[in-house]
């Protein structure tokens, strides 16, 4: 079987963000990138299918610059066998839709038996990406799964739902499968496999030829919230303070 | 305007949620129009047509067969907004309607003002304003950024006929969250002991509070190591990681470890006695007094 | 009367032949013995002890014949060094009277066991063996009567036990035996130099010469079978420690102390890392399990083992001698345990303590490369994640990498590459740059340096965590990456002299570094500060105070530094009440061997152990000079609720308190 993670590169979230010259994104200047933890999970629960079923090949694709490709090495270092970048080098210019259209122009004719990806990106995290792939190529999507199992051509698994309840759903493959932290347990890739990785083919496309969509939403700016920073203190009498206190949780939370 | 609502309704219940899309409807100044895939004996409490598919024969979730249901509505009102609860239903659903109808779909709604809605951006640390390009927009609300509208009245329900075609995708039935686990990772207020507690008894104290606000009762890194509390209540680096909407910390002075582990909570609340501790920096509210006899006072106040 | 004795009374030459070919008998037994053990230490893996090799000689005769390891182990370190020396006595007069008896009397007609050499000669000896069987005596008492704890015995212990109170015995019957016959009536006054012999020989004077004379010659083939039974089991016993022990100080590592082996990463034909079976381990790591006493001094000094946890250096040791000589091909890790290895702090208080100069840390994190660089296993998602955090930001901790020189924002320090002069580049580490505890650390050393009128100079952004703990956890891969980045950053900064305030740090500049080709100077805050002070650079207006100090191990055991910090602590006012376990013996505070990025899950808290330690000295303040050790004795003195009457500081700290300010 040909399976398919689908992997992103992102900033490190503890990074001090500042914002790019039009204002409409984070600046590219000064941060450390790691690849996104949703789909740390997705490259994971590929590699354990690849040794479940023993013959498969996992190839994991990213859109992005150059930078994108340490990344990929270490998706290559857990395990997948070969790359494809799709380069461009400003992805953040394109919207879900767009991101996803470049993802089943790869993928259209590629026959991959599974494909997976995270639940949602740390930068944007608007959970659409993966489902948008797979209505496109109009194959079943299996979301934000915390339980994989893969058995006779058959995929089940567990969606986690609010308040810890979860919903056992399955589908015939081919399907896509949006994976939610938990999922697994991403392993930590041996030196062996970091060495066999460097040699690992990773093809590069470019983004322009597979076809870029207008995009459907537009960005109108990004900003810093409000800091929060200098917090209100409350000091003083004990019941002014409860009270005070009372306040703001009514306020904030309407709790009570 | 016409905002079309997608309602939630998950074992015999309509979701709490539901009740967010309707404020957010109005903030918006949009008509609403309901849509829900439930059960005629419980349907959301609001004036204004409500389209009904019944769950029992339409399925409690199945992707394709809401989304037909959902894009006959679309068609015969021809809304603005589709508007969604960023929740697992939603998140589902939203894109396969929005790539469906050629909408634009904006993800985790905060907050709307003129130019458009704004939606966070790595974790939360920015904010960026979005806004569809075309006519229908596709929407979904962070739970919790719009307050939900007081249930009341009835709805003109419109019932719906079980579209053709079966889901490639299977629903098998739910399982209830272990009960005995806390998953502090998803607690939406988390209520947490540090030393500054003093001993083991005061932890029932912060047990307490963190009932009475409706949350889980969490611990730093010191009180679980003196065993006054179980491992799985440690907030911290080297212990569960946590994003609620809201974290009290009681006497808990902040070291580097447990600032990592809670720095993603949108609210902070610290309680202790230094108004000096690290932990003030990142405190919302920084309430400086003793534990031993504030938190009895502010649990007093909760209960009424 | 000649004061001298007839060799081979009583039995005659005739049993010259039989005792040689006995001998050699014997002797060819032990040796067929040994080389069967020399095949399995040639599993291991090659490694060069031999450099120095006359050097290593002398200092290792001057080790086992001095026993200066062993001595240092209270009562029955003293009882096996007197034992020792006395077995010793026995064993060299007994060459002797061969010597004389069949080399230089037959063949150049010279005696010198004769006149006072004689009277001396025969009182060492007969001293020489009571002294042995009393030290015997207290040592099996010891072992089988009061059995300290943990102190472990098997069967052949007691039959070497047996065998040589046997020996000891039988020698003194046959003394005895011919003094009844002999000297007593013939020559009393050449008697009374062997006082035991002649106080066993008086009650033996009631039995008749020809009795004598059998018994005698009973006694003499007992005692010599039982020697060569002595000689024939060395190997197969604990008594081969005789030889490998003392083999072991001529193959002791000769430093830098504590140096791990440097992988070499860029071997692109390496495929295999760490300890995963005893072969992938050097012969001299299998020599050690064989040099291995169980004496459990080790055991006695574990900071792990005194927590409950179940690591045992000694057992670590015993267990891998079972996989080299009966299970060669058996997971090491596995049988070792991974909580056992996971539980190490790297202190090192074994391998100082260990009386046969085992190397047990080395071991150790070779078994934890395998476990991490092979397996990708760490001992908690906690490590797992410092691990990213590192590989991301730099830091375990996983704040921006950005964000590493804020503490020092309003300090005006000079940036390395951004111009500006400096005098030494201070390399902060982890913990001084982002934990709120130890920036008041770093910011006093500032202080501190300005006061003196050093210009400080830091990396800022450029600094990387120096990988000290993620090697020790056995990820040599990332400490190289971490390093190699530190190092070009250091070398490109134009700095002639680096400072550590933490001192893993230290030990990887310093130390490690030097294999990866780092050339600078590097020193610990608390030296350079003391020479600053010593150079009258540094004033303090010292203000009296009570503290007790904690060597950390990595300043301590790893590097010999106990005096520096010990002078500011004087010059600052300080009285120090020293804890028991001080100097090199000092208690690891867990924070060591890559433990500060993990959870103690195991046992009880090494820090709270040593913060009641502290408080026994009833000083109000315990004073240490490493981040990581102030990080645990700040959870330490809360978790063993002596917050009230024990403040941890760091030295630093105290010193900036009471600058002499013009």
């Amino acid at each position: 079987m040909k399976i398919l993670v689908c992997i992103k590169q992102v900033p490190d979230m503890e990074s001090k963000f500042k914002l790019n010259p039009e204002g409409l994104w984070y600046s590219d200047a000064n941060l450390a990138w790691r690849m996104n933890e949703y789909d740390e999970y997705a490259v994971e629960q590929a590699v354990q299918l690849k040794e479940q079923l023993g013959d498969a090949e996992i190839c994991v694709l990213a859109i992005g610059p150059d930078r994108v490709k340490e990344m990929m090495k270490k998706a290559l270092a857990m395990g997948a066998d070969r790359g494809v970048h799709i380069k461009d080098e400003e992805p953040w210019r394109m919207d879900c839709f767009g991101i996803a259209s470049l993802i089943a122009a790869y993928a259209r004719d590629k026959d991959f038996g599974l494909v997976f990806t995270g639940m949602q990106s740390q930068d944007r995290g608007s959970a659409q990406v993966g489902t948008l792939v797979g209505e496109m190529l109009e194959l079943p999507v299996l979301s934000t799964l915390v339980e994989f199992s893969f058995e006779g051509g058959r995929v089940s698994g567990k969606r986690e739902l609010e308040g810890g309840v979860r919903a056992r759903v399955s589908a015939q493959s081919p399907a896509v499968v949006t994976c939610q932290l938990g999922l697994n347990t991403p392993r930590y890739p041996t030196l062996p496999n970091i060495m066999k990785a460097k040699k690992k083919e990773i093809q590069t496309l470019v983004s322009s030829e597979l076809g870029v969509q207008p995009g459907r939403v537009e960005m109108v700016r990004v900003a810093f919230p409000e800091k929060r920073k200098g917090g209100m203190l409350i000091q003083g009498d004990i019941s002014q303070m409860t009270s005070q206190l009372m306040t703001v949780l009514k306020d904030k939370f309407s709790i009570i | 305007m016409k905002a079309l609502l997608v309602a939630e309704y998950r074992e015999n219940q309509v979701r709490e949620c539901t009740y967010e899309l309707l404020s957010f409807a109005e903030r918006l100044g949009a008509a609403p129009v309901m849509f829900i895939v439930g059960d005629a004996d419980a349907l959301p409490a609001f004036e204004g047509p409500l389209y009904l598919a019944e769950a029992s024969t339409c399925g409690e979730f199945s992707p394709s067969v809401h989304k037909a249901l959902l894009l006959e509505v679309i068609a015969r009102e021809q809304p603005d907004y589709v508007v969604f609860s960023h929740s697992s239903y939603g998140w589902d659903l939203a894109p396969r309607v929005a790539l469906a109808t050629g909408a634009g779909q904006i993800s985790e709604i905060l907050d709307l003002h003129e130019e458009g809605f704004v939606v966070p951006l790595c974790n939360s640390k920015l904010r960026s304003t979005l806004k569809a390009s075309g006519p229908l927009s596709v929407l979904t609300l962070q739970s919790g950024a719009f307050a939900a509208a007081e249930p009341q009245g009835s709805p003109q329900v419109m019932a719906l006929d079980v579209p053709a075609g079966t889901d490639p995708l299977r629903f098998e039935g739910l399982e209830e969250a272990e009960k005995s686990e806390v998953d502090l990772s998803k607690a939406e207020i988390i209520v947490s002991a540090g030393r500054g507690i003093g001993k083991k008894d005061n932890i029932e104290m912060i047990a307490n509070l963190a009932k009475a606000m409706g949350g889980e009762f969490g611990a730093s890194r010191p009180v679980v190591d003196a065993g006054w509390a179980e491992h799985s209540r440690q907030v911290g680096s080297t212990g569960q990681s946590v994003a609620p909407k809201l974290y009290v910390a009681c006497g808990i002075s902040g070291a580097v470890q447990h600032l990592m582990g809670m720095k993603k909570s949108d609210f902070v609340i610290a309680i202790n006695s230094d108004a000096e501790a690290p932990i003030a920096e990142v405190a919302d509210v920084m309430v400086v007094a003793d534990l031993k006899e504030f938190v009895p006072a502010l649990l007093s106040c909760l209960q009424g | 009367m000649e004061a001298t004795r007839e060799i081979y009374w009583n039995v005659g030459p005739a049993v010259l032949l039989p005792m040689y070919l006995l001998t050699a008998a014997a002797m060819a037994l032990a040796g067929f013995w040994f080389w069967k053990r020399v095949r399995v230490y040639r599993q291991g893996q090659s490694l060069d002890r031999s450099a120095d090799l006359k050097q290593r000689v002398l200092s290792a005769l001057n080790m086992a014949i001095m026993q200066m390891r062993v001595r240092r182990g209270g009562g029955a370190g003293g009882a096996h060094a007197l034992f020792f020396w006395s077995f010793l006595v026995l064993l060299v007069g007994t060459l002797l009277i061969l010597v004389q008896a069949d080399l230089t009397d037959p063949l150049f007609g010279v005696r010198f066991l004769e006149g006072p050499f004689y009277l001396i000669f025969s009182l060492l000896l007969d001293l020489g063996g009571l002294v042995a069987l009393l030290m015997l005596i207290a040592l099996m008492v010891r072992r089988y009567l009061i059995r300290p704890e943990g102190l472990v015995s098997r069967r052949d212990d007691l039959a070497v036990h047996g065998l040589l109170f046997s020996i000891l015995v039988t020698g003194f019957f046959i003394e005895a035996l011919r003094m009844a016959a002999t000297e007593l009536p013939l020559n009393r006054e050449l008697a009374i130099w062997s006082p035991v012999g002649m106080a066993m020989a008086i009650p033996l004077q009631s039995l008749a010469e020809p009795q004598l004379r059998s018994l005698h010659q009973v006694f003499w083939w007992i005692h010599m079978l039982l020697v060569m039974g002595f000689i024939a089991i060395i190997p197969l016993t604990r008594l081969r420690h005789i030889l490998t022990t003392s083999l072991n100080y001529v193959f002791v590592d000769r430093g830098p102390k504590g140096a791990l082996r440097t992988l070499d990463l860029e071997d692109e034909s390496a495929e295999h890392f760490g300890a995963e079976k005893i072969a992938d381990l050097s012969w001299k790591d299998i020599f050690d399990t064989d040099a291995c006493t169980q004496c459990k001094r080790c055991q006695d000094q574990c900071p792990a083992h005194a927590t409950e946890k179940p690591l045992s250096p000694m057992k670590l040791i015993n267990d891998l001698g079972q996989v080299a000589f009966d299970d060669p091909e058996a997971a090491l890790c596995e049988r070792v345990g991974t909580d056992a290895l996971w539980s190490c702090t790297t202190c090192r208080a074994c391998q100082e303590v260990c009386p046969a100069s085992i190397e047990h840390v080395g071991k150790i994190v070779e078994m934890r490369r395998n476990l991490v660089l092979m397996q990708g296993e760490f001992p908690g998602e906690e490590v797992t994640a410092a691990a990213e955090n590192l590989e991301v930001n730099g830091n375990p901790l996983g704040l921006s990498f950005s964000a590493r020189a804020d503490w020092a924002k309003d300090l005006d320090l000079v940036v390395a590459g951004q111009g500006g002069e400096f005098d030494i580049l201070y390399f902060v580490g982890c913990y001084a740059s982002f934990d709120k505890r130890n920036i008041k650390v770093a910011r006093s050393f500032v202080e501190l340096c300005k006061a003196a009128g050093v210009r400080v100079g830091i990396l800022g952004e450029a600094e990387k965590c120096c990988g000290e703990p993620m090697r020790k956890m056995g990820n040599e891969y990332l400490y190289q990456m971490m390093a190699a980045e530190n190092i070009e950053a250091m070398q490109a900064s134009g700095a002639t002299k680096v400072v550590t305030s933490c001192p893993h740090c230290f030990n990887s500049l310093a130390k490690d570094y030097r294999d990866l080709g780092f050339e600078l100077e590097v020193q610990h805050y608390s030296e350079y500060l003391a020479e600053l002070l010593e150079q009258g650079r540094l004033k303090l207006q010292p203000q009296a105070f009570d503290c007790t100090y904690h060597d950390s191990c990595y300043l301590g055991r790893y590097n010999d530094i106990y005096q520096a910090p010990r002078e500011l602590l004087a010059a600052a006012g300080g009285r120090i009440e020293e804890m028991e376990r001080h100097g090199s013996e000092s208690f690891c505070c867990g924070a060591g061997g890559g433990r500060i990025l993990a959870e103690e899950k195991l046992g009880s808290r090494i820090s709270e152990h040593r913060a009641r330690m502290a408080a026994q000295t009833q000083a109000p303040t315990l004073v240490s000079n490493c981040p990581f050790c102030l990080t645990m004795f700040e959870d330490g003195v809360k978790g063993a609720q002596l917050e009230e009457s024990l403040v941890p500081r760091d030295l630093a700290e105290i010193l900036a308190e009471r600058i002499d300010r013009p």
